[in-house]
Order: C-alpha cells, then structure tokens, then sequence
C-alpha cells in the first residue's frame, strides 16, 4: 500500500526530536485551554502563531503543534465539562449530559477515564480516516477551476453560518465583516488602495493574527470581567482515574460508530464537532439506551460524544489542507498559518510538501498517545489548572496576546487595533453575533476574490463562467440549501429543544 | 421605560455600513483594465451582505442581551483604554516595564489581591521578557527610555 510506506515516512518526521517536544507541547497547552472554559483553541493557536514564525522552526513542526493544540484541546474540554458541568467548548455541551450525572453519582474517575479512551479512540481512528481519504479527496479537487473554488467558499461560507445554530442574518453578517476586513489595504491585483483611509499603517491590510487575538481574546478577558463576581471554581476530589475492562468493552461499538459518524461529519464544512457529539449521542440513544438511563449518568453518553468530537477534528483538517477551505473558525486560523508560513493549502499540498501532510498525520498518532498519557495518570496535576484564580490566568493571557500581536509588525498600532477588536468582540459576542466566520471570511476573502476575479477573467466578465459545470452548480445548490435548512429544521424541531447556540466555536 | 432593540441599532447601523461601503468602493477605479469587475466587485458584495443582515434584523429584532451593569461597563472601559494607555507608553518604556504596569492594573480589576498582583506583574513580565528575547529571538521594545535617543 502507498499510503502505508508515505505514513512511515511521515513518522520519520513526526519522530524527529523538535517534532516529539512540539507535538507533545501543543497536546498538553490544547488540554489546558480546552480545559478552561473560555480560553478556547482558537486564542491559543492565535498567540502561538507568530511565535512560531518567529522562532524559525519548520512548517511542518509549526503545523504539527499548532494541530496539536486543536484535538488536544478537544480532549480537555471534557475535563471542565465532566467535573463542573462548564464546557469548555460547544462541543463538549453534550458530553455534560451524562459526564456531569455521573460526576454528582460520585463516578467522576470513570466518567473522566472513559472520556480521555473515548477521545483517544476517536482521534486515532479518525487519522486513518484522514490518510485514506485526504490523498483520495485532493486527486478529485485538483480539476477544480477558479469556478468551482468560488462556488466551494460560498458554501463553506453558508455552511458556518446556517450550522453553528444561531440566526443565519447574524451569521451573515458576521462573513460580510470578515470579507470587509479582507479587502483593507492595498488591492493586489491592481495596486487601488481600499478602505485604508489615508492610514499608511493600514496599506498592508488586517493581519488576521490581529484581528484574532482581539477579537477572541481580548474580548474574552472582558468578558471573563463580568463573571468574576461568581466566585471560583471548587473542584469536588475524585478520586482515582480508572475504569473497569467490562465498561470498555460495553462502549466498544459506541466508541466506533461515535469515531465513524464524527469524521465524516468533521469534513463537512460548519458541522465541526458539536453536531459530531450532538449525531452521536442521539445516535447511541437511539441504538443501546435500553434502560433508558442515558442523561442518568450512562458511561456510553460520555463515549459517544468524545468519540465523535475528537474524529470530526481530524476530519475538518481534511478541506483545509487538500482544497484550501477550511470550514470552521479554527481550521481558518490553522489555514492562515499555513499560508503565512509559505505552505499552500490545496490538491497539490500532499505532493509539494509531503513531509508536511504525512508528518502531521503520524504526529497525530503520538499526539493521540501523549494525550492518554496526560489524562490518564495526571489528570490529577491539571485539573488543579482550573482553580487557578482568574485574576492571576487571565492577565497572563493578556500578556502573551500582547507578545503574539507586537511580533506581527513590530508595531505598537497593532495592539491598539487589537484592543479595538477587543471591544468590538465584546459586542459581538452579547448580540450573540458569532466570531468564527469573521475570521473566515478574513483569511478566505482573498481567495474568493482571486478566483472570482481570475474565472471572470477567462470567461471575459460573463458570469455565467460560475453557473457552468455540473460541479459548480452542484456547489451552489448545497450551498443554497444548507442556508435554507435552518428554517426548515427549526420548523420540524422546535419541540427536541434547542441546541445550545452562545458557546464559542470549536 | 421602553428602549429601542439592540438588534435594531445593529440592524441601522448596518445599513449605514451598507451605504458607505458601496460609496467608498465607487472610488476605486483603475485607468487600465486589469480584470473585468476589479477591486470594486467585493466591496460591493459586501454592502449587499451588510444590507441584507442589516435590513432583516430591523424587521426582527431577536430577545434583548443582558447588558451588564454600571460597574462591569466601568471596569471593562479601563481594561480596554488601558490597552490603549499600553500600546503608547510601550515604545518608550520598553516591554518589562509597560507589561509589568499593564498585567498589574489588569490583575487588580479582576479583583486580585494588590501585593500578590504587582508580583505576579513582575513574574510575567520578566519571565515572558526573558523567554521570548532569549530563547525564541523575538525582538521586544527595550524602551527608548533606557537606550537613550533612538
């Protein structure tokens, strides 16, 4: 088998000594922001990212930890979930359900074991996933035209908007401001300034680094603010971390079909890992929940949605890095980090950087491990992470975000736009407004605009070039529907509950 | 008391957002023909998106947000003018120092306690100085302060 041999190859770069300590530093900084809620991936992959630039290491290190904070992060916002019923992600909101029950059964230690395994089936599985078909899915997108990509963002765009479950204007609105941001500054194709009034700062346009650290977090310090008045967490002692072989086996088959589920929903654009979770529990409870016991404290209501959030993680890695799209907000922060590192993202990224996509997909095996490691034998070490006081934490994420966004330019205007963005975050977030497809639309803005530019090009300003292959208008339909399916949806479901829109995104 | 809905000021002021956005992208022309629609076709999709979300959320405006109290607005308006304050006294009082003031008057609005939040000020700034200068070889303003002239 071909992949095999390239798979061992990428484990020659994944078992570099540089590749080893980054896999291993981003798991463990991914469980502790999962971990913490607020501080989500997003921010800390934010902050890394010109760190990274900065400390000259390899594309394929860089990715390779800032991967790793993302499905690390997947893995500790059980933790907060499990033990205070805080999620640290949307993700996780289910895992609560039962995790939560059981922590208050006084079964904290299993809950917490079967989370961690959970994760770690899920997140291995969906690797295989990921070598099998990302080679398979950039051999069929390496036809597309300037056409079919405009036709393939646009859905990505409707797709964050109309899945993350809020209202769709809003959404949409939030994908106008981050296209707005795309276009500040100079114009490349034909040298206008635009939108940069008079600000000579401003001709180089938003850095999406920037406008990510303000607007995720520095407007989470702010937010954080308002809830200091709440006092802080108590974390209740439980005891030993472990889980009878019995149990493992009763969540076999949850664990795989949790894993299976979870990838492909993971590769569809705006889906992401709270509707993996949310598919998968209802999935099991459909399936096994006999006794009705599931949100009772049913270990497999832990198993299902930790498998399946940990597999769509690897499976969202798949667009970004062999079509160029990412379709959430942390995919589009790791896509422009691979842009900015001089990677790009797309069909021939497997072939012109190998080392990149194979050492990535090996990493992810030994990441996968450490991260047992770590929650596993020293959850105890961590979760004391979470009674840290928040005005001791929050400061020092305040102070990196201040080293991350200085070492963009060198440039003290930049940590007051990031301020700005700040406060701008702040009211986005309270008119429940999202954030993730601002920075979608920030770093995919210039491709659209580049392949709209260059298929109008060709066709000499007909616009029909975008409406003219079966792909495409098979793009634009998809993309059409999933913003009209919302309010289909809404309509057949306002009776199952609603799912929980004010989380930030994973 | 009735107030106007948050949603249907965001909802005004996206109209308005619509409206010069279109105005400004009229200005970006270019004498030669580089591409048939030009630096002006994004801008204007756009306003076209601003006015659409905008003009659906004056017609529905969703339930209110909880705004937070007098006290919240306060201290979060020190945080963000604070950064503000940051970003100008940085050049010249180089990292450790405006750090250390900064992470100090940030740790006392999240309630810290005041000998503990100058330490942990300290601690940061130093210890992230060190780091990043030395270990990553990222440059961080010395402060023209203490280079004296430039």
């Amino acid at each position: 088998m071909e992949a095999l041999a390239q798979l061992l190859g990428g484990f020659a770069v994944a078992l570099q000594p540089l590749n080893l300590v980054v896999a291993f530093l981003g798991v463990l900084i991914g469980t502790v922001v999962g971990m913490l809620p607020g501080i989500g991936p997003i921010n800390a992959i934010a902050v890394l990212i010109p760190i990274t630039f900065a400390s000259g290491m390899p594309p394929e290190s860089a990715l390779i930890l800032l991967a790793g904070i993302y499905y690390g992060s997947q893995f500790g916002n059980s933790i907060s979930t499990i033990l205070l019923n805080v999620p640290g992600t949307a993700s996780a909101v289910v895992t609560a359900l039962d995790g939560h029950a059981m922590t208050k059964l006084g079964r904290a230690g299993p809950a917490l074991a079967m989370s961690a395994i959970a994760s770690f089936v899920g997140g291995t599985l969906s690797v295989f996933g990921l070598v099998l078909f990302a080679p398979a899915l950039a051999g069929w997108a390496i036809r597309f035209g300037p056409a079919e990509y405009v036709a393939l963002m646009i859905f990505a765009f409707s797709a964050l908007s109309s899945l993350t479950g809020g209202s769709v204007p809003k959404a949409l609105l939030a994908t106008g401001m981050g296209l707005f941001l795309a276009t500040v500054g100079i114009d490349p194709h034909s040298a206008v300034p635009r939108f940069t009034f008079g600000q000579l700062k401003l001709l180089d346009g938003m850095d999406f680094v920037v406008v990510t650290v303000g607007l995720f977090a520095v407007s989470e310090v702010l937010q954080v603010l308002e809830e200091t008045e709440q006092g802080q967490a108590v974390v209740t002692p439980f005891g030993r971390v472990r889980i009878r072989m019995q149990e493992l086996v009763s969540t076999a088959w949850t664990m795989i079909r949790g894993s299976i589920s979870g990838f492909f929903i993971g590769v569809l654009p705006g889906a992401g890992g709270t509707i993996a979770s949310f598919v998968a529990y209802a999935t099991e409870q459909r399936l096994v929940d006999r006794e009705g016991t599931f949100g009772k404290g049913d270990i497999r209501g832990v198993a299902a949605p930790e498998a399946a959030n940990n597999a769509a993680a690897t499976g969202a890695m798949i667009p970004m890095l062999t079509l160029g799209v990412p379709g959430s907000g942390t995919t589009a922060v790791l896509l422009g980090a691979l842009i900015g590192l001089n990677i790009t993202p797309g069909p021939l990224l497997i072939q012109h950087n190998p080392e990149v996509f194979w050492g990535l997909a090996a990493s992810m095996y030994i990441g996968n491990a450490f991260l047992l490691l770590l929650n596993l034998p020293l959850i105890g070490i961590f979760v004391r992470v979470l009674t840290v006081p928040r005005w001791f934490l929050l400061p020092a994420v305040a102070a990196l975000s201040f080293i991350a966004v200085y070492a963009v330019n060198q440039s003290p205007f930049d940590l007051i736009l990031m301020a700005g963005f700040g406060l701008l975050g702040y009211f986005l977030r309270k008119l429940r407004i999202p954030l993730a497809p601002i920075i979608l639309g920030l770093v995919l803005g210039p491709l659209v605009e580049k392949n709209l530019r260059r298929a109008l090009a060709l066709s000499g300003g007909d616009w029909r070039v975008l409406f003219s292959s079966p792909l495409a208008i098979g793009l634009w339909a998809v993309a059409a529907l999933s913003l009209l399916l919302p309010v289909l949806l809404s309509r057949a479901a306002t009776a199952r509950g609603a799912i929980a829109s004010t989380s930030e995104p994973d | 008391m009735t107030k106007l809905p948050s949603d249907r000021i965001v909802g005004a002021l996206c109209l308005l957002a619509a409206a010069l956005i279109a105005i400004e992208a009229r200005t970006f022309t270019v004498s030669f023909l580089t591409d048939p629609i030009g630096p002006k076709a994004l801008p204007f999709l756009v306003a076209v998106l601003f006015a659409v979300a905008g003009g659906s959320l004056l017609a529905r405006p969703q339930p209110e947000p909880s705004w937070p109290s007098r006290t919240i607005w306060l201290r979060g308006g020190m945080v963000v003018s604070s950064l503000a304050l940051y970003a100008s006294i940085l050049p010249f009082l180089g990292f450790f120092v405006s750090t250390t003031l900064e992470v100090t008057v940030l740790a006392l609005l999240f309630k810290g306690p005041p000998v503990k939040s100058v330490a942990a000020a300290v601690a940061y700034s130093g210890v992230l100085y060190l780091l990043f200068v030395y270990v990553f070889g990222l440059p961080l303003p010395v402060g023209s302060l203490f280079v004296g002239g430039n």
